[in-house]
């Protein structure tokens, strides 16, 4: 605390309050230099210790750095003749680096092969999505509620296809086609493959119910902003409004859509117990039960666990592109 | 001697805890560790963590203040690690449950399989043998941690006993209930499948306890320091030219030996999860071993000779 240092006649004085281990003391020294130093020295005082940054007069290499000994250098900031001018030669070295970098030529061939892709395939996806929105939107307005009960039976061909195809966006995350994160994509992939295939698919029963109205309308409407905001991405294009949306629409949709699904599986427990349907049951070859009814019970848990991961995935990357914005959180 | 002194930080805050003064130049950790159990009783030496960076590795007990990098007042960090348990307790605990609860299921205690069933014995030879491997195999464990293992680390936290107990309790206790169920089903390839299948446990169980023995040998001096481990004249031992950790993977083919000879899936999936648990260590250890020392057998692998 309160140091007071000066440089008089290229002489550092130091004298300062101080904590130490034996109490509070006065602490003074001096560091006598060997060449003109500038009169007027820097320092920072931290927790810990206390920086003293001293500027030479002329800007040249000296024998010694002082004219007395007891002085330890901290070596990790030890410049020496070759360190410094290793340091230079790397500056340079930088500054050229960036030169080429900018006018270069895109050396990876595959470039557009890889853009055109990604931007068929979201353009697929988005027709696929749009379809089944404009489609079970129309059958809303002509037939109102019945149209939930036989929604399955019109949409789920597409809804499959659209579907199976979305398995490839784990693919393109693992072979690094697409930068996002592999663990989210695998949450959202399996979970809807789970719930379309297995616990919708393969009941008659569970495909006259009214959930699957909702389940599937709002898978699509989110999918609806999700592809084309994609797909004008790779392009290089951005919609602000469209980015907005896609990174807004999944705060209600989510939760609902996995409410939707978490009903449906609810809905499909008392089925796969009276039924047995893939139940295994003792006496049988593997010596083991499996009662699925119980791994739906289970599933119920790990829905939820999925959407919050995925929640904060997506909350994350809404702050990162949508910059950090006050919002009232309820 | 030259005296020093020593000041213990707090590894978070920073603050002092104790000072300790005339502290000899040539002390150890271990001397340090009992000074500071001194002036606080709680933290008894083996859940201090003494380091010379707030967030640097432990230092070991043998290590002397001289020899390391510090002054004539030298700082080091405490860290609290929490109550501590022996790792010879630990495992007592872990093995002598599996073993108990096997029995509860061979045995048919009503509260299992029902009243009806109370107390009866399975048709099959394959479930008596089957019960006889598995305590065969916590028996083995149990000597191994009292008579043939010397731990580099003393304790472990308190809170992993709970979690180890839960995971090796707790399956022991699945597997045991499809293996002494009433509607049990035998090997589909029968005598061959179990007469296979206790060979290979067997081999495996001795191979084990050859490397069990061979890696105690290496610390007979009492030291705790690690060395690379060779093979001997034991034949057991010789998959050391192929693999860091031949007790890991002796380990493995016990519990693939146990999944063929009774044929059942919770046996299955846990011999999964322990292959899956020994990669890790095996590969933890492996490169433990490759960064300590410049001349290690560049052949070995560290669990599967060749893959893995």
């Amino acid at each position: 605390q309160n140091p007071d240092i000066t440089i008089t006649n290229n002489v550092l004085y130091f004298k300062a309050q101080g904590h130490g281990a034996k109490g509070d003391n006065i602490y003074e020294f001096q560091i006598d230099f060997l060449e003109p130093v500038e009169p007027k020295p820097l320092y920072k005082v931290t927790q810990r210790q206390l920086n003293i940054t001293v500027q030479k007069k002329e800007s040249s290499w000296w024998e010694w750095l002082t004219k007395q000994e007891k002085l330890c250098p901290d070596f990790d900031r030890w410049l020496d003749e070759s360190d410094a001018e290793l340091e230079l030669r790397e500056k340079e070295e930088e500054k050229i680096n960036k030169m080429k970098i900018e006018s270069r030529v895109p050396k990876d061939p595959f470039k557009h092969l890889k853009k055109g892709y990604l931007v068929i395939y979201n353009l697929v996806q988005f027709l696929g999505y749009s379809w089944i929105f404009v489609n079970m939107t129309v059958r809303l307005f002509i037939l109102g509620k019945d149209s939930f009960y036989d929604t399955f039976h019109t949409i789920a061909d597409m809804m499959f296809f659209c579907q199976t195809l979305a398995l490839m966006e784990i693919l393109n995350s693992l072979i690094g086609l697409v930068r996002s994160p592999i663990i989210p994509a695998v949450i959202q992939a399996f979970g809807r493959t789970f719930i379309l295939f297995v616990v919708l698919g393969s009941l008659e029963e569970m495909q006259s119910k009214a959930v699957v109205f909702f389940i599937f309308y709002f898978w699509s409407i989110i999918e609806l902003f999700r592809y084309p905001f994609y797909m004008l991405s790779c392009i290089g294009i951005e919609w602000k409004p469209l980015t907005w949306l896609r990174y807004s629409s999944w705060i209600p949709l989510y939760p609902l859509g996995s409410l939707a699904e978490a009903v449906a599986v609810v809905q499909s427990i008392p089925i796969f117990s009276e039924t047995g349907k893939f139940s295994l049951a003792l006496p049988n070859p593997l010596n083991v039960t499996i009662q699925f009814s119980f791994l739906l019970q289970v599933y119920l848990i790990a829905l939820f666990l999925g959407l919050f991961i995925n929640f904060r995935h997506l909350y994350k990357q809404r702050r990162k592109h949508l910059g950090p914005k006050k919002r009232k959180m309820k | 001697f030259v005296s020093s002194q020593v000041e213990i930080l707090d590894w978070k805050t920073k603050k002092q805890l104790c000072f300790l003064d005339k502290v000899e130049s040539n002390a150890t950790i271990r001397e340090i560790r009992l000074m500071i159990h001194k002036s606080y009783p709680q933290w008894y030496p083996a859940r201090q963590s003494i380091r010379l960076d707030p967030k640097g590795k432990s230092l070991r007990d043998e290590e002397i203040l001289q020899h390391l990098p510090v002054g004539t007042t030298a700082t080091l960090y405490f860290k609290d690690l929490g109550p501590q348990i022996g790792w010879t307790t630990v495992f007592l605990i872990e093995y002598t449950g599996p073993l108990f609860i096997y029995f509860l299921f061979y045995f048919r205690m009503p509260f299992v399989y029902g009243l009806d069933e109370r107390f009866t014995s399975s048709p099959h030879a394959v479930v008596n043998l089957a019960c006889i491997c598995h305590s065969f195999h916590y028996m083995k464990r149990l000597i191994e941690t009292i008579f043939v293992h010397r731990f580099s680390h003393g304790t472990m936290p308190l809170r992993n006993i709970v979690k180890n107990c839960l995971y090796y309790w707790g399956f022991a206790a699945w597997l045991a209930y499809y293996i002494n169920h009433p509607l049990y089903t035998p090997p589909s390839y029968g005598r061959k499948q179990i007469n296979f299948a206790v060979i290979m446990f067997l081999l495996c169980e001795a191979g084990n306890f050859s490397i069990h023995v061979a890696l105690s040998d290496l610390r007979r001096d009492g030291s705790r320091t690690r060395k690379i481990p060779y093979p001997t004249k034991n034949p057991f031992t010789w998959l050391f030219f192929f693999v860091s950790c031949p007790n890991y993977t002796y380990e493995v083919g016990t519990w693939i030996s146990f999944t063929i000879m009774t044929q059942c899936v919770p046996v299955g999936l846990f011999t999964l999860l322990c292959f899956i648990q020994m990669t890790i260590w095996a590969k933890d250890k492996h490169y433990t071993y490759l960064r300590e020392f410049k001349d290690y057998p560049s052949l070995r692998m560290p669990i599967i000779p060749f893959l893995l």
